[in-house]
Order: structure tokens, then C-alpha cells, then sequence
């Protein structure tokens, strides 16, 4: 399911067919070998053993599709009659929507109730609908309820008309298909009749209506080019093959025929694996054969495949699982005290209905006589809703619950998830968020999650195409020891075809003196060795040239396409200097050589692999030589070079200086076969590709064997630019206390000097290198690192107070780098412990050459291990695996296209928007959310205790004073607009001083903003301030005539507003909606309370106005507010004046800038110390 | 978000699928405005010594003043209180309350005598007083129809009057429910010497109450019929909204130790002035250990006799001021510059980088 990324120097997808069908059996190289699934495998946790972070939903893709991949391997699974119809697998129709008309109602409340909120939600409001147990009326009880189900499902529905519209749509699209009992009619059907086993005509620009195995093309060879934007989201053409078998069988007869066994449905859209049984001959297919749905056919005016997969079996419906479901920190942590909560309540509920039966005990004589109470219904003689003291405490504790739920929010969910949407909603509304280059806006794609954005402590980066532009540039190059790099003038090179000008797209610097060479050349050793290394740039990769029509009728552009954006680079390079790949089909590429054009055929091609890490071609020249043209890493290609001691030591030192600025290297070789040695390698390369058992291995030798004795040409440059403000970016977020670790599948020295140039490595640090080829050695430099680390530490933690810090306090900077090979030794063994201990004492950690699920694993390593937060942040398919492990997972919507930003939480458009996302709105988000949820515990804790304390003066039976309406929409309407309003707008800070000084993003880190701590302060403010509304009016109504809805109306207006009054302490910014909310909030309750006093059936008509009319009334309110407040306000100015935080102080930067203008000049130097 | 975005795969309009990650790559700039860049003009109040101090000290300058007036009025309220429940059960019935209070045979008549303390000023309340009595318990509160109450076709709406919603035979009460059928019915008659003090038991009640709440046309019916007598009877041929000591009874107390106003007396009392009360004690408080008292207060603007008020002003006032002084002196034992990057935690351990 993860592409590796085409490494440096090769491209990982299939070759054209070798040459022409009469000279070659024809038959398919296997599929290329991948490096992630080759010799290791990633440990993936089991999420059922992950119980530290057990409420992470584990990405399910990653076991998944290992799991696939080992199924994979029984072909037999399914058996597809070409041409005819099969209704025994899936048909073509899909189906995303989730409900029909009918099913809507009973499965939309299944999904809703299956949150546990709601169920508890429900208990509540089932339990009050018991005559017995009915505290509020029923309307009143089911009405919140009915309320939260109401929205929900409305969003819903809406959600699911939506998908049904662009179902029916899908489904209801034409393709041609083959009639039955005819063997050229292709009339129209409908995409949801198609079937498997049907044969379908799709022509260019067409979509595929399910996966298809390719029978026939327009092309005579085969060739098919498809777009697979829609899929991975790459935007480059993909080359497919039809067999020769299929495809000479269609243009004789027209008719086709076969089985074709294949894989069982599986979601790797890089592999497939089938054979086709024609003519009592097995012919092989692989996944170059195979079209996918979704995908477009491009620069090939038909094709005809058979149908394998259809429908929902399709690979880009089985890929087609949303992003894995996060949960935040912050949420989980909330469990923590929604279970404190619970006991409260129970503890509450307990005493309550102990007592109520105490209280039953001591008058069980008087109950009958008793006015109050009379416990007989003389109408009937029995005993009236009295079933004794046991039933009756079991009663009142049922009571209790209904009546105090409150204090376990559940309201507080809704608003956090309204929170998260205006978070979410600013965050998009960022200007610095947006980028102009790609016209990106920032996406939170995951909206549960925004919180966490304030806590990261780990940010894992991919490199190429998140901190690079993955926009290779040719740079320099290095011929037979002689290095050109003065690269100057861009002269556009084109070459005439037809009497048409064709232009590269792309005009690359040439070097002057390079250029001359050339064109003198041909009559010296030197020039001849030039045209080689530009011919083997030209013919050695898997680039398809397509001509795109200009505006200029007599001028076309040459576009190369092809799955490397290194191969490209080199392509362009080889045509500005005057070698022109004009055209590639499966046996030979046309080049114009110097205005020249050669046919060269392609006799045979190795394929890249990462064991071998270069890729080679066979080439039939015109002059009827044949030469074997190779490129790859130096590492590989320096060990079967033939021995030219002083071009190779100069070769290798340029090759030092490319790669320590930075720049992506390759090895360009060349070997002239004799006719004795190609007949060999001709008769062994059929020998393996025909093979049906072990072909991967075969070829593999075959190319091993003809790889030898490389002439080595030289040596290219390739840069792959920084993106902008990467540097700035990176140290900012170290600074913030965040690791940065940097997972490429580039060589070691590239990803040091990447490291170097993004600023992530610097010359004062020690570096740790683990680049080990066997589980023993791995282990033996793993200790060795950890004794290193701890005499560094014995010797600097002297005089260091802090030892978590020490690594960095004493001057002693770590860096580790380790090396893919050494991973697949480390990850999945016992020595992850001790990789683990390593890597969290060094403060920069590089990957380099790691597989997709090798990045996955490392995220898992700190993530199963610490409790701090992970960041992965990537923009290729193989960073999927990563953004799904990571607590947080961020895509960059940039040249890489669609995969990462599907699978990401959010996505942007620069590396560098990590900095305001992480350190303004993470901060701001964390900050607000941690806020919001410790005031709600608060309000509600408060209401619930006032509730609770009046209960010990109604003969403990939780009559409530307040009436309840008021009780109802106390969470509903008089508290929660403004906790809403103030998550989403308040901010502790403004936004450039948050920028200023990252280390402020230290406190969502240290969980300053939401911890146990702040929970129990706000409990115990929760219990005085309840004490005061409650017994203040108590002492003062004490033997008065006050009734109990005017006693009521008054505790609620009180505790409605005490709690603002808190909220309005805390709010940091005042603007104008946060007023208008708070004061509104205050002012609706009253309105409220007044609106519940006029109606006159509820027994507290004209209580409000009775009220209001007397002094005391508006006297206990102010002593109520003031007393309620002075604790609050006492440890607020305390703690703010003589323990502040680092927020306190910024705020008063803020404020009295003007203030410490003066001594402003030395103060950043001291910060950034 | 949703796995809409597979059917949007290879079609070219909706769905989050590809076409919507084209779109996504040409959105527009975000438009810049002071609110989406959460940029609004905002005040941003800082807990400045000065301010700390100010409130303080604005609080308790406020409170303190306040408290006094508060306590001054409630000094000035003069109360009588006198408790009856227990004097008025004649000697030899001592040790059987319960069934001299439901012997009917038995005069409940009594007589108490009280001494004016102090100067009274009419108007002078008075109230009945019950301890213990639990107005406010869920089974008692629920009893009761205010639909019966307010329309006089609605007599049959008895629902949640349990237990006492009809009679033996299924005739709906009215006033149903244990609230009206508990009416207190203690009766005072007050004399000074041989001067009868007129009790004026008009406008006790709620104007809301009387005019919307208890309808004209509605009368007592089928009321304390039943099994076991409750408290006081309803003269039938009196429409609820005459019948103030009901009204007043069934605004149902706050507390388990409440009053009701029983009337008003329009006359000065002198201090050492002695009033003989003639009451009817009819009402059963035994059974529940209940205690029953009457109350003669004068009223201010503030209420009636309750020193709390005042006093928790007096008290908040006072700790304000203290917490005033407190906080200067520790601002000035260890001041703080505001906003000086030295207190950054980073500044102050510059080891921990």
C-alpha cells in the first residue's frame, strides 16, 4: 500500500517489454521488488497490546495490507472466464452512502448511541421517564436529548443525500463493452451493470470503470499510459502493458478467450499477481499488466481489458478508509476526571439516599399523621408511592443521579466539538497558513484532534518534497574525472521533427565548456566518453517523452514523464545538452543525438532494486554494437567497476564534494558486451524472465552477472532545493523543546548534508552513527552509543540542575543517525529498547534509506514509549503509514499530490507553516481547550452542588428549589454560549509574541493548561463557591417567609452568575463578541428566569418580580458575587504577581511593551541563548 | 473525513475524492479581515498590583458601609416571637399530644399573653411560624393542580394530586393535593387590655396570585371530605382567589422552618404594653414533632429581624480591606518588574537553555 519513494537513482516500476516480440519470448520481468517488502518487516504493534495509549485508534491499514501481501501469494483465489460475465463476484456498482430511506432512522441512531455519552445520556433520561423516579417532567427530560440526536442525524443525512447523489452519478456513467457472442461490438452499458469478466473498450482520456487486466492496446507493443492522479494522487503517466500473448491474439482475430486466475481482492495498489491460462499456456501477469479503477488512459487512443476486480473489490475502493479515527490528549486525559466525577457522584447519590433513609427511619410512626408526608391514599386505603425504607433509599438513589448527571458534562462534549469547528475554521482563515505557490489553504481534515497541535514534543519530517521542493534540479555534473559544474547559460535546445520544433519542457543550466566538448566531439577519447555519459543519461531510465501541443502551431513541447523526478532532471539535462529523447516505446527509444536521429533498441532491462541499488539497460546501438548502460548509487557502482584507478579516486572525490553540498548523487557507467557475451546473458535473461517460479531471483542474478567490469563515465549532481524558511522553521520548533527527526529514504551522506543545510545538524555536535549490516554489530554500536552518551553525561552533569536537560545545558549536543540496514536489525528485535534510550538523548535524530513502514515504526518506537506527543508530517504515499502512526499526522499538499493529505489529520502547503500552526494555533487550541473543558467540569460541579446542598433541607428527597426548566437549560443555555465563545476566540497571547519566543509552546508540553492539579482547584472553587450561594441566602431567608421558587430563582441567577464571573476572570482578550456573550449570557438568564415566572401553571408564577422588588434580593446578590469571587481573585493575583508563568510574563510584555522599549536591544539575544 | 470520497474518484463534481483535492490546491486566498486573522481589537486587563490593591480596598470601602446600614435595620425591627405548640396541651395531655390535637371533643381554645419589648410602629405582621415542617418535600411540593385552581371546568383535573386527588366515591376535590388539604388552621384573636386589635388578613398574599393563579369563579368543593382531616376547611361559597390564608399557604416554603403571614395589625404598641392572644390551636404539629410559634415583627425596607446580612457584609468588607493591605505590603517586600523577560523560566535557569 506504501510506494517506496523512487530512490535516488533508480525508478521502481516496470521496465518496457523487451524489445521486439520476435526476437524475445515475450514475457514480463515480476514485479519490482520492494524494499518494504523484501527483507524485514516493521513491527507493528497489535493495538490490542498498545495500553499505554490504548485510546489511539491503531491505523488498520498498516497490518492489514502486510497481511494481504502474505495472501497475496495463493494466486488461485479467484478464477475470471475472459469474456464472460460472472455473477459470482462483487458487481461494479458502489456504494459509499451509509442508510437508505428506510434504514435511516434505526442505523443512524445505532451509530449515534454507540458513543457512550449518549447512552448515558439516554439511561438518564429512560430512568426519569419511571413514575416512581421521574424528577423532571417528561418533555422537559427528553427534550436535550432529543435535541443532540436531531442535529446530529440532520448533518447525517445530509452527509449520506450527498454521497447517494455522487453514487448514482458513478454508477450511472457508460462504458463500452464487449456484447456477448460477438467479437468487436462494444455497445454502451451502465459502470454499475459491469461485471467480472467482461471485456471493456476505454478510450483516452476515458476513466476506468473497475481494475482491469490489459488484453489489447492501440499500440501494436501493448503500451498503455494511465494517470493515476485519482489514486495515489502522483500526477506523472504510468506506463501498462498488455501481453503480446493477448494482444497479437486480439489484432489477428479479434476474438479473445483464456481464465485468468488472480489474487483475491486486496488493497495494495502496487502489486498484483496472476497468470493467464491461454492456449494451454501460462502466461504471467504482474502489476504492470493491471489498470485500476479511477485511474485515466492518457496517449493511447484505446485498450481493452478484461474486468478482475469490480466494484467495491476495486483496490481504490478498498483503500478507500477514511483517515483512522484520533482521539486527542486532552480527551483522554478527560476520562481521567470524568471518572473522579463519577465517584463524586455515586458518593453523592449515596449519601443522599442513606440519609433520606435515616431520615425515614426516625420518622417511621409519624409518616401516616405527618401533612407533609401522609402516607396512605385513603381513597384506596393503601399506602401512596411509599414501598419502605429499603425501596425508598434505592429510589432516592436513582432520583439522585437523574438529578446531579450534570456534573459529568456530557454537554461538553457537543461544545468541544463546536470549539473544535471554529478552531478549526480560524486555522483555515490563517493567512500565514496559506500558500500562494500551490494556492493551498490550510485543512483540518481530523477535526477531533486540533489540541493536540499545542503538545507535540516529537516532530517526525520526511524529507524530499516536505523539507525539499522535490524539484530536482540537475546541478553539476562529473565526466571522467573532470568536473563541470560552472553551469551558466540556459539555452533552450530543440530538436525539428517533421518540420515542427520540439522544445523540452524544461531547459536545464549547461556548463560551456561541457557543451563545446560535445559538440567537438566524436573524434577524441574524451568527447566519445561525454556522448556516452549523456547517451546513457537519455537511454538508461524508464522516462516516457509525450509531445503536448504548444500555441505555436509549429512548436511542441516535450514533456518526460516518468515515476523519478531524479530521471527527469537527468532526461532534461541529457536534451539541453543536445540529447534528445524523442520518443520510447517497449523496444527501442529514438534519440536525437546532436540533431541526429539514432534508433537505439532496448534489448533488455535490470530493473532498480535495493539490494543491487542500480538499475541497468541493454542497448542495441546503431552502429550495431552493444553496450549495457548502468546507473545507481556510488556505493553499488563503485564495486563492479572495472579498475581505472585515477578518473574513479577523482569521480569519488566529486562525488564527496556533491553530496556534502547537498546534492543528490548518481554513478553513470557504461560496458560494451561482446556478441558472446550478450547471446549468454540473452539466453539467461529469457531463461529468468519466462521463469514461473522465482523470477525476481533469477533476473536478479542474470543482472548481477552482466553487471561487472562498468566502465564508469561519471558522475551526476542532482539538488533537490530547500524549501523556504525550512532552516528558520526547524529551529523554531527546537527551540519550542520539540525533537525534530528526519526520516528520507536517501543515502546517509544526503541526509547529513540536508541535515546540515536545514540547520538540524551543526558542527559543535557529536554524532553518533549506527550503520550496521547485522543484528550483532547493531547491538554492539548501540551499547557502545549509550556508554559514549554516559560519559558525556557523567562529565557534564555536574553542575547541571536539570538533568532532563542536561544533554543539551552542558554543550554536549547529540546527534544520531542510523541507517535503514541497521533498522531492520533494530526495529523489530529486542534492541529497540535500547535505540530508544539512545535516540531521546540525542537532540537530533537523522533516518536515512528507511522503508514506508520502517518510518511507521520509528513513530511507533517513541510513541508506544513515552507519553509525549508525536508529529509526522510528510507529502508522498510513503509517508502514509507515518501520518497514521503519528499522534498527529500532517500531509503537504505539494508536489507529491493526494495520498499523505487523504491519510493526514491537517494539511497544508509549506514545511514551514509548521511554526504558526504548532506554536499560534496548537498553543491557542491547547490552551482553550484545556480551559474549556476544566470550566465545564467547574460550572457543572457548581450547579450540581448547589442542587445538592438544598437536598439536606428537604428531608433529603432532591426537591430542587430551582425549577426545572432552569435546571435544564442551565448547561443548555445560561452557561455554555460563553465557554464556546471563549474557546474558540479568546488567545493568552498575540501572535507575533508567540513567535518570538518559541519556548512558550513549553507549556502545553508540561500539560500546564490541563493536569490533575487544576482539576481539584477547580473542584475546590467549585465547592466554596457553591457553600456561598447556597447558605448566604440561607442564613439571610433563615425563618422568613421566602418561598421556594423565589429561593430558587435566586440561587440560580447567583450561580449563573458567579460562573461567568469566573469565566470573565479568566478571559485574557476582550473583544467585542466575548462581551457580548458573557454580559449576554447573564442577561438571557435573567430573561429566562423571568420568561418561566409568567407561565401560570408552574408553581413559580410571579416569583422573578416578587423578588426583584426587594432589597435584599439585589444586596445578597452582590455579597453573593463578591464572596463567591474572593478566593478566585486572592489566588489569581497571587499566583499571577509572585509565581508567574512564562505566559503571565509574556502577557505583560505584550502590554507594557512601550514600557521596556529600553531594554529591549539586549533582551532576544538573551532569550535565544 | 468520510469515505464519501471514494465515488468521487473518477468523477468530475462532488466528493472529497480527487476532484476535490484539485479544488483544493486553487482555493482562494483566505480573504483578511480582524476576525479571521483573530486579530480583533481587544482589551487585555492585567492584574496589576495597583488594580489588586484598588479592587480590594473598592470593595471593601463599598461593603463595609453597606454591612452597617444592613445591621442597623435589622436592629431596628422589633420581634415577638412565642412559641405555643407545647404550652397550649393541657397538663394532663402532656404525654398524649397526639391525642388531644385529634380529639375533637377536646376545646383547643388557649390563651398566651405577651410583652411589647419595644416600640412597635404599624404595620405590625403577624406571622405563624412552623419548625420541622417540610414544605418543600417531593412527595408534598408534587401535590397539587394548578389547571383545577385557575379554571373552574377544569375541576377534574386531578392528576399529581396524590394523595388526595378524590374523594371515596371518585369525586374530584378542589383544591386537590396534600398542600391545600394540609391548610394550617390555628386562628388568633389579639387584645390589648380590653382593646381588640384587628388582625387585617386582607392582601396577605400575592397580587399575581389572587388575580391569575386562584380564579374568581372556582369554589372549595368536596374539600377535606375525606379519611383523615388535614388542617383547616374552606367555606365553599368563597372563591379561591378570596381564600388569602390558602393562597399564602400554598406558596410552599423554601425551608423546613418558614413563617406565613397570618395579617396585618394597623396599631402602634407601646413598649411593656401586654397583649393577650386568644388562639385556636387546632393544628397538628405532634405527630411530626413539629413546632409552632407566632410572630409579631415590624418589617424595613430590608425585611425583618435578621442580623446576617449586615454582618457578612461587615465581614467580607473587612477581609477585603485586609486583603488590601496585605497585598501591598507584599508587593513591597518582594516586587515584580511586570513583563521583564528576566522571570522568563528559561532566563531565570539559563542552564536550562
Amino acid at each position: 500500500m506504501s510506494s517506496e519513494r523512487p530512490l535516488l537513482d533508480a525508478t521502481a516500476t516496470t521496465p518496457p517489454t523487451p524489445a521486439a516480440a520476435s526476437r524475445l519470448p515475450p514475457s514480463q520481468p515480476e514485479p519490482p521488488v520492494r524494499a518494504d517488502h523484501l527483507g524485514f518487516s516493521v513491527e507493528v504493534p497489535d493495538p490490542f497490546r498498545r495500553s499505554r495509549r490504548d485510546n489511539r485508534d491503531q491505523p488498520p491499514d498498516l497490518s492489514a495490507s502486510r497481511r494481504e501481501l502474505q495472501e497475496g501469494g495463493d494466486c488461485e483465489s479467484r478464477a475470471v472466464v475472459v469474456g464472460e460475465p460472472s455473477a459470482e463476484f462483487s458487481g461494479n456498482a458502489i456504494r459509499t452512502a451509509k442508510y437508505s430511506a428506510l434504514t435511516f432512522l434505526p442505523r443512524n441512531l445505532f451509530e449515534q448511541f454507540r458513543r457512550l455519552s449518549y447512552v448515558y445520556f439516554l439511561a438518564i433520561t429512560v430512568l426519569n421517564q419511571l413514575p416512581q423516579v421521574a424528577v423532571f417532567g417528561r418533555g422537559a427530560s427528553v427534550l436535550p436529548l432529543a435535541f443532540v440526536l436531531f442535529v446530529t442525524a440532520v448533518k447525517d443525512a445530509y452527509e449520506d443525500f450527498r454521497r447517494h447523489r455522487s453514487d448514482r452519478r458513478e454508477n450511472n456513467r457508460l462504458a463500452a463493452v464487449l456484447a456477448p457472442q460477438t467479437a468487436s461490438e462494444f455497445p454502451p452499458k451502465k459502470w454499475k451493470h459491469i461485471r467480472v469478466g467482461d471485456v471493456v473498450r476505454v478510450v483516452s482520456s476515458e476513466t476506468l470503470p473497475a481494475d482491469m487486466v490489459l488484453l489489447a492496446t492501440s499500440d501494436s507493443t501493448g503500451v498503455a499510459h494511465v494517470q493515476t492522479v485519482n489514486l495515489d494522487g502522483e500526477t506523472n503517466l504510468k506506463t501498462r502493458y498488455a501481453k503480446q500473448e493477448t494482444q497479437l491474439r486480439f489484432s489477428h482475430n479479434g476474438g479473445v478467450g483464456g481464465i485468468l486466475h488472480c489474487e483475491r481482492p486486496n488493497r495494495n495498489i502496487y502489486g498484483f499477481q496472476a497468470y493467464l491460462e491461454i492456449d494451454g499456456k501460462r502466461v504471467s501477469l504482474g502489476p504492470s499488466n493491471i489498470v485500476l479503477r479511477g485511474c485515466e488512459l492518457k496517449n493511447t487512443s484505446w485498450a481493452i481489458g478484461v474486468v478482475v476486480y469490480a466494484g467495491k473489490e476495486t483496490k481504490v475502493m478498498l483503500n478507500n478508509s477514511g483517515p483512522p479515527s484520533k482521539r486527542s490528549r486532552l480527551e483522554t486525559q478527560l476520562n481521567r476526571e470524568t471518572v473522579i466525577l463519577s465517584i463524586m457522584l455515586i458518593g453523592m447519590c449515596t449519601t443522599a439516599s442513606v440519609l433520606a433513609g435515616i431520615w425515614l427511619l426516625n420518622h417511621r410512626g409519624e409518616l401516616e399523621f405527618t401533612q407533609f408526608f401522609r402516607e396512605k391514599d385513603y381513597t384506596t386505603g393503601k399506602n401512596y408511592n411509599y414501598y419502605g425504607v429499603g425501596m425508598q433509599i434505592f429510589i432516592t438513589f436513582l432520583m439522585a443521579v437523574i438529578v446531579y448527571q450534570v456534573i459529568i458534562p456530557i454537554s461538553l462534549y457537543i461544545s468541544m466539538e463546536m470549539v473544535r469547528l471554529g478552531q478549526a475554521y480560524f486555522m483555515g482563515a490563517d493567512k500565514d497558513l496559506y500558500d500562494k505557490s500551490s494556492r493551498s489553504k490550510f485543512q483540518c481534515r481530523a477535526l477531533n484532534i486540533n489540541e493536540d497541535l499545542g503538545q507535540i514534543k516529537y516532530v517526525f519530517s520526511d524529507k524530499t518534497g516536505t523539507l525539499t521542493e522535490n524539484k530536482m534540479e540537475f546541478q553539476c555534473a562529473s565526466i571522467h574525472g573532470v568536473d563541470y559544474s560552472s553551469g551558466k547559460d540556459t539555452r533552450g535546445y530543440s530538436v525539428v521533427v517533421d518540420d515542427l520544433l520540439w522544445t523540452p519542457k524544461v531547459a536545464v543550466r549547461t556548463d560551456p565548456q561541457l557543451f563545446k566538448l560535445l559538440r567537438n566531439g566524436g573524434t577524441n577519447v574524451e568527447g566519445k566518453l561525454v556522448l556516452d555519459f549523456f547517451l546513457a543519461l537519455a537511454v538508461c531510465n524508464t522516462i516516457v517523452p509525450l509531445v503536448v501541443d504548444t500555441r505555436d502551431p509549429r512548436q511542441k513541447l516535450i514533456d518526460y514523464q516518468g515515476e523519478s523526478p531524479d530521471e527527469q532532471a537527468l532526461a532534461y539535462a541529457a536534451a539541453s545538452y543536445g540529447i534528445v529523447l524523442v520518443e520510447r516505446t517497449s523496444g527501442y527509444v529514438v534519440i536525437d543525438v546532436l540533431g541526429d536521429r539514432q534508433r537505439f533498441d532496448i534489448l533488455g532491462l535490470h530493473e532498480f532494486d535495493s539490494d543491487r541499488k542500480r538499475m541497468s539497460v541493454i542497448v542495441g546501438c546503431p552502429d550495431s554494437t552493444v553496450k549495457l548502460y548502468a546507473k545507481g548509487a556510488d556505493s553499488s557502482m563503485f564495486g563492479i567497476t572495472n579498475k581505472e584507478l585515477d578518473s574513479v579516486r577523482a569521480t569519488e572525490a566529486h562525488l564527496h564534494k556533491y553530496s556534502s553540498l547537498g546534492l543528490r548523487t548518481l554513478v553513470v557507467g557504461m560496458r560494451e558486451l561482446s556478441q558472446p557475451e550478450y547471446e549468454e546473458w540473452q539466453s539467461a535473461y529469457e531463461n529468468a524472465s519466462t521463469a514461473v517460479l522465482g523470477r525476481g531471483n533469477l533476473l536478479r542474478s542474470v543482472a548481477v552477472n552482466i553487471e561487472c567490469n562498468i566502465h564508469i563515465l561519471g558522475a551526476t549532481g542532482i539538488e533537490d532545493k530547500l524549501q523556504d524558511g525550512v532552516p528558520e522553521a526547524i529551529e523554531s520548533l527546537r527551540q519550542a523543546g520539540m525533537k525534530v527527526w528526519i526520516l528520507t529514504g536517501d543515502k546517509q551522506e544526503t541526509a547529513i548534508s540536508i541535515g546540515y543545510s536545514c540547520k538540524l545538524l551543526t558542527n559543535d555536535m557529536t554524532q553518533i552513527v549506527i550503520n550496521n549490516n547485522s543484528k550483532e554489530s547493531c547491538k554492539k554500536s548501540l551499547e557502545e552509543a549509550i556508554a559514549t552518551i554516559k560519559e558525556l553525561r557523567v562529565t557534564s552533569t555536574l553542575d547541571t540542575l536539570n538533568p532532563v536537560l542536561s544533554s543539551e545545558s552542558a554543550g554536549v549536543v547529540l546527534a544520531l543517525i542510523v541507517d535503514g540496514n541497521s533498522l531492520v536489525y533494530i526495529l523489530e528485535t529486542e534492541l529497540q529498547e535500547e535505540l530508544f534510550k539512545v535516540a531521546t538523548e540525542c537532540s537530533v535524530v537523522l533516518c536515512c534509506r528507511v522503508a514506508p513502514l520502517q518510518k511507521a515504526g520509528i513513530v511507533a518506537l517513541i510513541k508506544n514509549r513515552t507519553d509525549d506527543m508525536t508529529l509526522a508530517i510528510g507529502d508522498g504515499a510513503n509517508d502514509v503509514s507515518m501520518i497514521q502512526m503519528a499522534d498527529v499526522g500532517i500531509g503537504i499538499s505539494g508536489q507529491e499530490g493526494g495520498q499523505a493529505v487523504m491519510a493526514s489529520d491537517f494539511s497544508m502547503g509549506q514545511f514551514r507553516f509548521l511554526v504558526p500552526l504548532l506554536l499560534v494555533h496548537g498553543h491557542w487550541n491547547y490552551q482553550r481547550m484545556g480551559y474549556m473543558i476544566l470550566y465545564n467540569f467547574y460550572k457543572n460541579a457548581t450547579f450540581v452542588l448547589v442542587l445538592f446542598w438544598y437536598v439536606l433541607y428537604t428531608a433529603f428527597t432532591l426537591t430542587t428549589a430551582i425549577s426545572e426548566w432552569s435546571s435544564l437549560l442551565y448547561t443548555v443555555l445560561y452557561t455554555s454560549l460563553p465557554t464556546i465563545v471563549v474557546g474558540i476566540l479568546d488567545k493568552d497571547l498575540s501572535k507575533s509574541t508567540l513567535l518570538a519566543y518559541p519556548k512558550l509552546y513549553g507549556s502545553g508540553q508540561r500539560n500546564e493548561k490541563y493536569n490533575l492539579n487544576l482539576f481539584v482547584l477547580n473542584m475546590v472553587e467549585a465547592l466554596w463557591q457553591s457553600l456561598v450561594v447556597i447558605y448566604i441566602p440561607y442564613f439571610a431567608y433563615r425563618q422568613s417567609t421566602i418561598d421556594m421558587s423565589s429561593l430558587g430563582d435566586l440561587w440560580a441567577l447567583a450561580s449563573v452568575i458567579v460562573v461567568n464571573m469566573q469565566l470573565a476572570m479568566d478571559i485574557i482578550r476582550w473583544n467585542w463578541i466575548i462581551h457580548a456573550f458573557v454580559w449576554g449570557t447573564i442577561a438571557a438568564t435573567a430573561i429566562c428566569l423571568f420568561v418561566i415566572d409568567s407561565i401560570w401553571f408552574l408553581p413559580g408564577y410571579g416569583a422573578i418580580y416578587h423578588l426583584m422588588g426587594t432589597g435584599l434580593f439585589w444586596l445578597l446578590l452582590l455579597i453573593i458575587v463578591a464572596a463567591a469571587m474572593v478566593p478566585h481573585f486572592v489566588i489569581k493575583a497571587f499566583t499571577e504577581h509572585f509565581r508567574p508563568s512564562d505566559i503571565q510574563i509574556a502577557r505583560e510584555m505584550e502590554k507594557f511593551e512601550a514600557l521596556n522599549q529600553v531594554n529591549r536591544s539586549e533582551i532576544p539575544m538573551r532569550t535565544l541563548s | 473525513m468520510d469515505s464519501s470520497n471514494a465515488a468521487g474518484t473518477s468523477n468530475g463534481g462532488s466528493g472529497d475524492g480527487d476532484p476535490a483535492a484539485a479544488a483544493r490546491r486553487n482555493t482562494k486566498m483566505p480573504k483578511y479581515s480582524k476576525f479571521t486573522q483573530q486579530e480583533l481589537p481587544a482589551c487585555k486587563p492585567i492584574l496589576t498590583p495597583k488594580w489588586v490593591v484598588s479592587v480590594f480596598f473598592l470593595v471593601g470601602v463599598i461593603f463595609v458601609p453597606v454591612g452597617v446600614v444592613s445591621l442597623l435595620a435589622a436592629r431596628d425591627v422589633v420581634e415577638i416571637i412565642d412559641r405555643y405548640d407545647d404550652a397550649c396541651v393541657p397538663v394532663n395531655m402532656t404525654d398524649n399530644k397526639l391525642g388531644y390535637i385529634q380529639n375533637e371533643t377536646i376545646s383547643k381554645e388557649c390563651t398566651r399573653t405577651l410583652t411589647v419589648t419595644k416600640d412597635m410602629k404599624q404595620p405590625i405582621f403577624v406571622y405563624y411560624q412552623l419548625d420541622n415542617f417540610y414544605q418543600n418535600h417531593r412527595r408534598y411540593v408534587k401535590s397539587r393542580n394548578d389547571a383545577q385552581l385557575r379554571d373552574y371546568k377544569k375541576a377534574n383535573q386531578t392528576t399529581s394530586c396524590e394523595p388526595e386527588r378524590t374523594t371515596a366515591d371518585g369525586k374530584p376535590i378542589v383544591p386537590c393535593g396534600l398542600i391545600a388539604w394540609s391548610l394550617f388552621n390555628d386562628t388568633y384573636i389579639f387584645n390589648r387590655g380590653n382593646e381588640n386589635l384587628t388582625v387585617d388578613k386582607k392582601d396577605i398574599s400575592w397580587k399575581s396570585d389572587r388575580e391569575h393563579k386562584f380564579a374568581k369563579n372556582v369554589y372549595p368543593s368536596n374539600f377535606q371530605n375525606g379519611g383523615l382531616i388535614g388542617g383547616a376547611k374552606l367555606d365553599s361559597s368563597i372563591p379561591l382567589s378570596d381564600q388569602e390564608d390558602l393562597i399564602v399557604w400554598m406558596r410552599t416554603a423554601a425551608l423546613p422552618t418558614f413563617r406565613k403571614l397570618y395579617g396585618r395589625i394597623y396599631v402602634d404598641l407601646k413598649e411593656n404594653d401586654t397583649i393577650t392572644v386568644k388562639l385556636d390551636n387546632n393544628y397538628n404539629t405532634y405527630s411530626f414533632g413539629g413546632k409552632k410559634k407566632l410572630v409579631l415583627s415590624t418589617a424595613t425596607w430590608l425585611g425583618g429581624k435578621n442580623d446576617f446580612l449586615g454582618f457578612a457584609y461587615l465581614i467580607v468588607g473587612g477581609l477585603c480591606i485586609f486583603l488590601a493591605f496585605a497585598f501591598t505590603l507584599l508587593y513591597v517586600i518582594k516586587p515584580r518588574k511586570l513583563g521583564d523577560h528576566n522571570y522568563l523560566s528559561w532566563n531565570r535557569h539559563p542552564a536550562g537553555r
